[in-house]
Formats: structure tokens, C-alpha cells, sequence
């Protein structure tokens, strides 16, 4: 992870993951896909942030993992969010609705 | 939070599994999205190819979720440890200079706290020492007194009944008892203590019972004794059976009633009490003198404390007890004792005493080494100061040696903070090594010091430790934290603003300005601390050496003594008497020899028994001005050396019933001026009668030294020993041929044959005896020369460092100097100007920081001046040799340099 990713992105890049999860259980290939799809290409997440990033919320108890089988028929490990990480994903989309919000009226305002 | 730390747990521990999972799913991950550059019509390589490419690399992805995982910080100081401990043991001379220092400095630290702590910093060990005081009487006695912190029986308990600040008050009493009858024989200090002393200290035993109000309830009652636990241990192996046992006091069978808790050794620091006796036992204990049951009010003898109430002050205390004691001293003062020999003046100062109340920690041990030791403290303290000035420069040194190492990591992406903090690291790891090794000094230091100071038999169960105990260990883990940041944060800041580009240019010559200037500094520093110490040491030795000289005026080498009590064995007056004559006679028949000479009093020893005396045309006087009296025996004189004047010696036959004196000159000048003394007559002024100057001078001796070597001979008076009517202890001593340590061995046995129940005590030579009083002068000089050479080691050792490094970095433009035509003499010249300038600052700052601090040692000096020109002058020219040495290999060097060489250097 660059070192000048600032904390705004990190959070985005945390929401943008639980919110992947929401639905099913993915494995990372899955999560860069389903980030991709959900914010219609806007976000291409390359493995160099979406590993540590995955890494780092399942040891902050965000994330479960499982081995399972992927497409290629590879082992491979699957995410998925506990409770925690439901709760988190909750509040967070709210603040991230207030700010965006915050951030809407800000711009508009001449 | 338990997620978080099973994460942590894992990464530490189960790393190569979780690694190689890590690797599974990255495989897994590439797998995919080359299966999906496949499906969009690339060949199987150049998908896997690409979609490597697009991942940014497997070892690139694995480090930065590392990076993140739980634990990563203790990762990467065990990398930096690990870096460390590799660095340091690549550059070994680096290192064991650097840690040896450190050693030095925390090891002399440690060391002296610990003894500073528990001499002087620490209180009793019982509970809440800090309510302990002892009650005192300031002011005039008119009476005898066993020193100044005492007061009478009835007076102790006219306090403790009547105050109102103490939740209880107790008294003691030092004495010297036999313990034993048998060859094991031996004197022991014992505390004489009231029923109250064990509860109000809060102190218990570990077997049996302590003393009880019970047990000091009626004089001579109750045989009964509580054992010290130290010295259960050693002199009766700890033997668990011994409560309820008898033991032999004096002769008395005394009934052990307890052990008491470890670590307590009595309320007296260095003087540790080995056996706990009721005060009610006094006259079996300090046969022939009482005090107690016929209740003397001008005898002052017990040390009182009290334990102020909770939230009384002791200024409160000392307030409340003033009316209390004035009562007593009104009444006192109506008696026959007091009225017999004083005047209206006198009563009136009488009536003006005061209670002064002292921390209850207060002895006299802790005052006589309150100064030296904060003193060498305060040494130890600037060793300190110069170590990490000294490592500073090292440090400094290493850094620039490192710059290139340093360039090469950050070129490579190392952040700076991450060499600041490999930096300290370091540091650290020398400031742990050096403190490790510190304590391990500190230890053997603490030992030796112990040695030093104290009489071998005493040092063996003093009750300092040796064991640095937690609050030393902490001021040792402050000292190390603040010395590693001290001198390891200057070149880790330093390290790290290198400039990458300059130093792989190699361009040796173009950096480090700032570093020199402040390696400059340091020099500086370390020479001014040099200076400071060197005269400190000058100051300490000479002030040893003028007392040493000094000596008490008499011939000492060839002269043993030891003392004897055998009064102590329950002999009576007669027995006694007759041992005395007895050993006299079998004494002068010991080959190897000369003459045996008795006294009453010690010599040298610091106390004397003092009396005021009157005669014709003199009477009384206070306690200062009171003259030096003593009992002697037959050939005292002639065996001490000390010369009849006018008339004769004592002879054998010098037993009463007419009473006889020698006086010594000041003596004579001071009360018969003007008059033939031999002939006069004196009395010696005695509380309980009125007295008539009965006392016939016989002799003249010269003026000598009696209580100690520093003092001006005071008047003094010797009475005959027999011809006194109660016999108690006796020094003895013998003027021997050749060196009378030859002999002690044979003087043991001769003395166990004589009588095995008397213990002989304090067998020594008189110039030990005389070494032995001069320890803390010893101590402080033999220190403070050790500090100092250490420290002009140092300082030479960094101004070599500096220097040598400026001729390197010039080395060029010397090669040029000497190419176009500079004579080499002229290069030595010019490299041993910057020495002296660098040595000049130095000794400008020392001599300001020698002559700002010199009054704050005049106390422990002894005649000179503590800004002694001699000391000054000698101090700073032994340092500018030293010094200009190590600067002149440099200089020298410099002046060798090949022009040819030096110009292709670059």
C-alpha cells in the first residue's frame, strides 16, 4: 500500500469491501471483480491495496475466511463478513452518505 | 480486540504456515485473472505474464500485507535488533569501547546511589518510619550525658505519660554484653530497649514473641532476650529450637523469647544490634552503671522516640511539647542535684532547653557520610556526563564513517525515520549491554566500597546490601533511556538528513561540516569535565596526604592494641582489678615486647570522657571547654611515647588514699598560669556532692593528640587506674620490637591461655587504627583519583578521535601544502594549534565550572584552600600533556603525508 494513500481513500477502500461482501462470500479475484461491477468500472483495484486491505480487516474481526474452491478449480480463500463487519458496514455507509451529502451541498453552494 | 490479538498471536508464531497460505491465495488470485486475460484471446504466457504485471509483483503484495498485519512493528524491531547486533559485532573495538564507557558511567552511578539510598535516603525498616522521631533536649544538661541525643529515665517518662502527640513513645540503650562462657565467647552490641519499643516500631518476630510491655515492667524481672534474625542465623545456624532456650549474657542465663523479623537489626544504622534485651535489665547488662533504679535526672542516657499521632506534624510536636518540658525542667531545677553546683545564671539557661524532635533515621553515621557521599554522587554524576560526551563523539564518528552505508539505504527506499530508528536501536542495544554490565560493576563496586569503609568483622554483617534493589534499578533504566537518547538521538538525526546524491559522489571532502564542529564541542566538554574531576582528585588526595602527615604526635608504627572488658563476665570490681594486675605483669613478659601501657579511654578514637574541674581560682565549665580526662596504668607514658616535662609518672605504687594527677602543658597554662604546676591542686565537679580540688598534680606531660589527629591537643588530666574504686573496660597498649603484626597471632593464644572467657575485641596496629579513621577521606580520594584518570582517559581518547579525523579529511590539502613547499615542522604546527585551541576551551570551561563549585567541597578538605593554585595549575598541565599527546599522533601523521598519494586519493 503507498505510503500516500490517505485515510479518506483507506475508508473508501474498507466500505467499497463490505459492501462487496454484503451479498455473498467472494475470494479476491471476486471482490476486485464485484467492486468493479457495483461502481461501474470506476474502481479497479489492483492486489498491491485489496490483499492488505482484506488482510487487515479480517484481523480487525471485519472479515471471516474460508478455503473453498474457486472457478479454476483452485483452492482459494473465500471472505465474508461476521457481524462485526455488517455493523461497520452499516455505519459506515451512513457517514459516508452524510459527508457525501456535506460534500454535495459544499460544492454547490456559490 | 481478541481477533486482533489471535492475528497477533499467529503472526509471531505460526508465520510459515500463515506465509504459505498467503502464497496459495495469491496463486489463486493470479490463476484467475490470467484465466480471464485468456478468455479475452491471449496466449496462456503472455496472460500469466500480464496479469503478473498487473498484480505489481507476488513479493511486493506479500510485504505490504505484512506491513499491515497485527505484530508488523514487532517485526520489524527484531529486524532492526537483529541488524543491530550485527552492525555492533562487526566493529568489536567500536562496541567494547562504547559499552565499556557506558559501564563505567552506569556502574559508578549505580553504585553510589545505592549506597547514598541506603546510608543516607532510606528510613527504618518498620512500619511508617516517616511518624518516627527522636525526642531531644537542646541546651545545657548540667549533668553527665551519654551524648546528644539522650535524656534521663525519669525525664523519658515524665514525656511519654504526659504528651499529647505520640500515639506511644520508646526508648533504647546501646551497650556492649558478653555473650557466652566458653571459648566461643565473644562481645556483641545489644539494644537495651523499653516494653513499647517492638509494638510502637510495628516490628515482629519470625519465631516466638518480641518484647512486651509486660517484660519491662520491674528492674531485674524478667531474664528474657530477643535474637536478631541475621545473627540467629550466624551464630546459632538458625537453629529452629532456640526459643525458650537459655542463653549465657554477661553471665546472667537469659531466656530467648524470639527471633526477630529479618532485615531489622535495630533503629541504629551501622552500629546493628544482635540481641533485643527489656531496659529493665540494665544493671545485669552495664554492670556498675544504672541510671535506672535510683533514677538520676542528671544523667542523660536513653535515645527517646516517639511516633507522632496521624496528622501531626513534627513542628506541631515540637510546638505542644515545649510547655510539657518546661514543667519538668522547672521542677528539675529545684533539686538538691541541680541546685548543688549551679548558679541563678545557669538555672536561668537551664529553663530555656527546648524538645527538638529529629527524623527517627537520624544517626551519626548517616551524618558523617551525608556530604562525601552526595559528593561522589555528584562525581559519579559528571563520569556520567562525560561517558555519553564520549559516546556522543563516537557515535558522531561512526555516523559520518556510515554515511555512504546510509546514502545507499535510502537510495534504495529505507525512510529516514526507519534509519533513525535502526539509529537508536543501536544505541540502545549499547545502552542495555553497558547497563547490564554496570549493574555486574555496581555490584563488585558496592562490595569493595563496603570494605573500604567499614572494620572487616563489621562489613561482614552490615546492614547495607550489596544487591541493587528496585529503586536503583530504576534510576539505572532512567539513566540508560536518558544516555542512549542523549547521544544516540544527535547523530540519528544527523544520520539521517545525509544527502543521498553528495555521498555516493564519494566527495569525502564536501560533508559533514556540521559534525566536526560539534564533535569540537564535545572535546571541549569532555576536557572541561576532566579538569573538574583531576581537581577534585588533587584536592581529595592532598587533603588525605596532609592528614596523613599530620599524625597524632606521638611514634605509631611498632604499637598494638586491643580492648578487654571483663566486668562484662560478671567479674567483680576485685577480679577485675586483680585480672588487670595480672595481665600487666604476664603482658611485659611477651617476647618481641618492649613496654604495656593501660588506659581507660581509647585513643583516636573520637570520644573522650570529659569533666568540668575547679580548684582555688576556677570552677565549672560547659561541655567544650571542659578538659579531656583518663584513667592510665603504670608505663602509659613511656609506652605511647608521650614525654614527662616536670616530676614524675604514675608507678605501681600509686594506689590511694592520697589522690594524684598528670596534667599535660595546655593543662597547666590553662588553669595555674603563671605558677609552678607540680604541687597544685584541683577537684573534679560532681553532681550528686559538693567537692573539695583534693587531687594533687604530680607530673607534667607534653601536649599530644588524644581524640583524633585533626584536633589541637586539648588540656588534659590522667589519673592512676588502680587507684579508682570500680574497674570496667580497659585498652591496652603494647610497644613492640618489630612489626607488631608479627605478633597478634601469638597475643590471641597468649590471651585465650590467660582467661578463654574474657574475648579479646579490636586487635589492631595503631597506624590501621589511625588508616581506619581516615576512611572517608581514603574513600574520597582513592575515588575521586580513579574518576579522574578515567576521565582524562576519555577525553584523550575523543580528542585523538577528532583530531585524527581532521587530518583525514585534509589530508589533501596538507598534500598540496606540502607539495607547493610548507616545511612538515610547519604542518605539525598548524594541526597542533586547532589541539591547543580545542584543549585551551576546554580547560577555560573547566576552570570556570572548578572555581564556581570549589566551595561546595571546602567542608571536606583539610589545610588547603579549595582553590588551591597548585592543584589548579598541576590538574590542567597533566591534562594539556595527556591531551596534547593524542593530538600530536594526528599532527604527526599529518606531517608524513605523501604529496603524491594524497592527491591521487581522490
Amino acid at each position: 500500500m503507498p505510503a500516500t494513500q490517505s485515510d479518506l481513500l483507506q475508508g473508501t477502500l474498507d466500505l467499497l469491501i463490505l459492501k462487496a461482501l454484503a451479498l455473498q462470500e467472494l475470494h479476491g479475484m471476486g471482490v476486485s471483480r464485484r467492486i468493479a461491477q457495483i461502481t461501474g468500472g470506476a474502481f479497479d483495484v489492483k492486489a498491491g491495496s485489496l490483499f492488505p486491505a482484506l488482510h487487515r480487516m479480517e484481523q480487525a474481526g471485519w472479515l471471516t475466511s474460508s478455503w473453498g474452491e474457486s472457478e479454476t478449480n483452485r483452492r482459494a480463500k473465500f471472505y465474508a463478513l461476521t457481524k462485526a463487519g455488517k455493523k461497520q458496514l452499516h455505519t459506515e455507509s451512513e457517514r459516508w452518505e452524510r459527508i457525501s451529502l456535506a460534500m454535495a451541498t459544499a460544492l454547490r453552494t456559490t | 480486540m481478541i481477533s486482533r490479538l489471535r492475528a497477533l498471536w499467529n503472526n509471531i508464531f505460526r508465520r510459515q504456515l500463515l506465509d504459505r497460505d498467503l502464497n496459495e491465495e495469491l496463486q489463486a488470485y493470479l490463476d484467475l485473472a490470467s484465466s480471464e486475460k485468456i478468455r479475452e484471446g491471449l496466449s496462456p504466457e503472455e496472460a500469466y505474464r500480464n496479469a503478473r504485471r498487473d498484480m505489481g509483483g507476488v513479493e511486493q503484495v506479500v510485504q505490504s500485507v505484512r506491513d499491515v498485519s497485527a505484530g508488523a512493528w514487532l517485526d520489524r524491531l527484531v529486524q532492526d535488533l537483529r541488524y543491530g547486533v550485527r552492525t555492533l559485532a562487526k566493529n568489536p573495538a567500536f562496541t567494547l569501547v562504547a559499552m565499556a564507557t557506558l559501564a563505567l558511567g552506569i556502574g559508578a552511578n549505580t553504585a553510589m546511589f545505592s549506597l547514598l539510598d541506603q546510608v543516607v535516603l532510606r528510613l527504618l525498616p518498620v512500619s511508617h518510619p516517616e511518624q518516627l522521631v527522636i525526642v531531644r533536649e537542646t541546651g545545657n544538661h548540667y549533668g553527665n550525658s551519654y551524648g546528644p541525643n539522650t535524656i534521663s529515665w525519669p525525664m523519658f517518662e515524665d514525656l511519654r505519660d504526659n504528651n499529647q502527640v505520640f500515639t506511644g513513645m520508646f526508648c533504647r540503650f546501646p551497650a556492649t554484653v558478653t555473650i557466652g562462657d566458653d571459648d566461643r565467647a565473644a562481645q556483641i552490641p545489644a539494644e537495651l530497649v523499653s516494653g513499647s519499643y517492638f509494638p510502637i516500631l510495628g516490628v515482629g518476630t519470625s519465631l516466638g514473641r518480641p518484647i512486651a510491655p509486660d517484660d519491662d515492667a520491674v528492674p531485674d524481672s524478667k531474664p528474657v532476650v530477643v535474637l536478631s534474625n541475621s545473627f540467629w542465623r550466624s551464630y546459632f545456624n538458625g537453629d529452629r529450637t532456640i526459643v525458650g532456650r537459655t542463653i549465657a549474657l554477661n553471665g546472667y542465663a537469659m531466656t530467648v523469647i524470639g527471633v526477630a523479623q529479618p532485615g531489622f537489626d535495630g533503629v541504629e544504622l551501622g552500629n546493628p544490634a544482635k540481641v533485643f534485651v527489656p531496659i529493665m535489665m540494665k544493671t545485669e547488662m552495664t554492670p556498675h552503671s544504672d541510671g535506672l533504679k535510683n533514677r538520676p535526672r542528671r544523667l542523660s542516657w536513653v535515645t527517646a522516640y516517639g511516633r507522632l499521632k496521624p496528622g501531626i506534624s513534627a513542628q506541631q510536636a515540637e510546638l505542644s511539647l515545649q510547655p510539657l518540658l518546661h514543667g519538668i525542667l522547672e521542677m528539675e531545677a529545684q533539686q538538691p542535684e541541680f541546685t548543688r553546683n549551679t548558679t541563678e545564671a545557669d538555672r536561668q539557661l537551664f529553663l530555656r532547653n527546648r524538645i527538638k524532635l529529629l527524623p527517627g533515621s537520624d544517626n551519626k553515621l548517616r551524618e558523617d557520610m551525608r556530604r562525601p557521599l552526595w559528593l561522589l554522587v555528584a562525581l559519579t554524576g559528571a563520569v556520567l556526563l562525560l561517558a555519553c560526551a564520549n559516546l556522543g563523539n563516537l557515535l558522531l564518528a561512526r555516523a559520518t564513517a556510515r554515511e555512504r552505508e546510509f546514502a545507499l539505504r535510502l537510495a534504495i527506499g529505507a525512510g529516514r525515520a526507519r534509519i533513525v530508528r535502526q539509529l537508536l536501536v543501536e544505541s540502545l542495544l549499547l545502552a542495555g549491554g553497558g547497563a547490564i554490565l554496570g549493574l555486574a560493576l555496581a555490584f563488585l563496586a558496592d562490595r569493595i566500597l563496603l570494605r573500604i569503609y567499614l572494620p572487616a568483622d563489621a562489613a561482614a554483617e552490615f546492614v547495607v546490601s550489596t544487591i541493587p534493589d528496585v529503586r536503583v534499578l530504576a534510576f539505572v533504566v532512567c539513566v540508560t533511556v536518558l544516555t542512549s537518547l542523549v547521544f544516540g538521538l544527535l547523530p540519528a538525526v544527523r544520520g539521517s538528513r545525509t544527502e543521498i546524491s553528495l555521498s555516493l559522489k564519494e566527495r569525502s571532502g564536501a560533508l559533514s561540516t556540521g559534525s566536526i564542529s560539534l564533535r569540537r564541542m564535545l572535546v571541549g566538554i569532555q576536557v572541561a569535565l576532566s579538569l573538574l574531576l583531576l581537581v577534585g582528585a588533587g584536592l581529595f588526595v592532598r587533603t588525605l596526604r596532609n592528614l596523613q602527615d599530620l599524625g597524632p604526635g606521638f611514634p605509631t608504627d611498632h604499637l598494638l592494641t586491643f580492648s578487654i572488658n571483663p566486668s562484662l563476665n560478671g567479674y567483680s570490681d576485685q577480679e577485675t582489678k586483680s585480672f588487670y594486675q595480672r595481665l600487666n605483669l604476664n603482658l611485659q613478659t611477651m617476647p618481641g615486647v618492649e613496654s604495656v601501657g593501660f588506659s581507660a579511654m581509647p585513643l583516636l578514637k573520637g570520644y573522650a570522657w570529659q569533666n568540668a574541674v575547679l580548684g582555688k581560682d576556677f570552677e565549672g565549665a560547659p561541655m567544650e571547654e571542659q578538659p579531656v580526662l583518663c584513667e592510665i596504668g603504670p608505663d602509659y607514658f613511656s609506652t605511647i611515647g608521650i614525654p614527662v616535662v616536670a616530676g614524675r609518672a604514675f608507678t605501681a605504687k600509686d594506689e590511694g588514699p592520697a589522690k594524684y594527677a598528670i596534667i599535660n602543658e595546655s593543662f597547666a597554662r590553662k588553669y595555674f598560669p603563671g605558677r609552678p604546676p607540680i604541687g597544685q591542686r584541683f577537684g573534679l565537679v560532681d553532681e550528686l556532692e559538693p567537692v573539695s580540688p583534693d587531687i594533687e598534680v604530680i607530673g607534667v606531660v607534653a601536649d599530644r593528640k588524644y581524640r583524633d589527629i585533626r584536633e589541637t591537643p586539648p588540656a588534659q588530666a590522667y589519673f592512676p587506674y588502680f587507684q579508682g574504686a570500680h574497674f570496667r573496660f580497659m585498652n591496652i597498649y603494647l610497644r613492640t620490637q618489630a612489626d607488631p603484626r608479627l605478633i597478634e597471632n601469638e597475643l590471641r593464644e597468649r590471651m585465650r591461655q590467660f582467661d578463654p572467657h574474657v574475648p579479646v575485641v579490636g586487635l589492631q596496629t595503631m597506624n590501621e587504627q589511625i588508616g581506619f579513621s581516615l576512611r572517608t577521606e581514603r574513600l574520597v580520594a582513592s575515588l575521586s583519583t580513579v574518576f579522574g584518570g578515567l576521565a582524562t582517559l576519555l577525553a584523550v581518547i575523543g580528542l585523538y578521535g577528532v583530531m585524527a579525523y581532521v587530518v583525514m579529511r585534509r589530508t589533501r590539502e596538507i598534500g598540496i601544502r606540502i607539495a607547493v613547499g610548507a616545511l612538515r615542522s610547519r604542518v605539525i604546527a598548524m594541526i597542533m594549534r586547532e589541539v591547543f585551541v580545542l584543549i585551551g576551551a576546554g580547560l577555560l570551561a573547566g576552570f570556570s565550572l572548578a572555581l564556581a563549585l570549589a566551595n561546595l567541597v571546602r567542608s571536606q578538605l583539610f589545610g588547603l584552600n579549595p582553590r588551591d593554585p597548585l592543584t589548579f595549575i598541576g590538574s590542567a598541565v597533566v591534562l594539556t600533556l595527556a591531551a596534547g599527546l593524542a593530538g600530536f599522533l594526528p599532527a604527526l601523521r599529518a606531517s608524513r603525508v605523501d604529496p603524491t598519494t594524497a592527491l591521487r586519493h581522490e
